[in-house]
């Protein structure tokens, strides 16, 4: 778990499993949901990283 | 008929709502929602479990001089008998020299968030507002 990816990834996927779970009922619309908010979560992560690298540390 | 079967669902919703404090999914389980309980403890679980792993701090801390720590760990706190266990085991100082140390937190934290939306799920689903 050392990889700020992984960790990312890993982060990502269980979060959205359970949201998937919470708000659908059936197991297309679940999968469905799973899938997108783990895109947008790793999209996001990705274009604030992207915004944020100009800036010094 | 209809009051009756209310009545027995209302009867349900603070065991229920226990249970899925005290371990992320009992409730669900409780409630013989068998896959959703399953997914719930194995999700919310791992989370917790890897936050652990990476030197997430435990600590309790509650009171009103550290407003944003008393939050964290109430939403630590939130994931039920895993925090506690793990406290128990002797994990709540964390090390806050880890590279994953931050990491941790937000698990553990996010992990106990998470379940209390299944807590307010696992209520839904007993008082008959979710099947």
């Amino acid at each position: 778990m050392g990889s700020h990816v992984v960790v990312l990834l890993v982060f990502s996927t269980l979060v959205s499993a359970v949201f998937a779970m919470l708000l659908r009922e059936d197991g297309e619309g679940r999968l469905r949901f799973g899938v997108m908010a783990f895109g947008a979560f790793v999209l996001s992560a990705v274009v604030v990283g992207w915004l944020m690298h100009p800036f010094p540390s | 008929m209809a009051t009756v079967v209310t009545e027995t669902r209302r009867g349900a919703a603070i065991p229920a709502c226990l249970f899925a404090w005290l371990l992320p999914g009992a409730g669900h389980l409780y409630l013989k929602r068998t896959v959703k309980g399953l997914a719930f403890l194995g999700a919310i679980g791992t989370l917790f479990v890897l936050g652990v792993a990476m030197d997430a701090r435990l600590q309790m801390s509650l009171g009103l001089d550290d407003i944003l720590a008393s939050l964290f760990s109430l939403a630590q706190m939130a994931i039920g008998v895993p925090y506690f266990a793990a406290r128990a085991l002797g994990f709540e100082a964390g090390q806050v020299t880890s590279v994953t140390h931050e990491y941790g937190n937000t698990f553990t934290a996010v992990g106990g968030l998470l379940n209390i939306l299944v807590i307010l799920d696992a209520y839904d689903t007993a008082v008959g507002r979710k099947p």
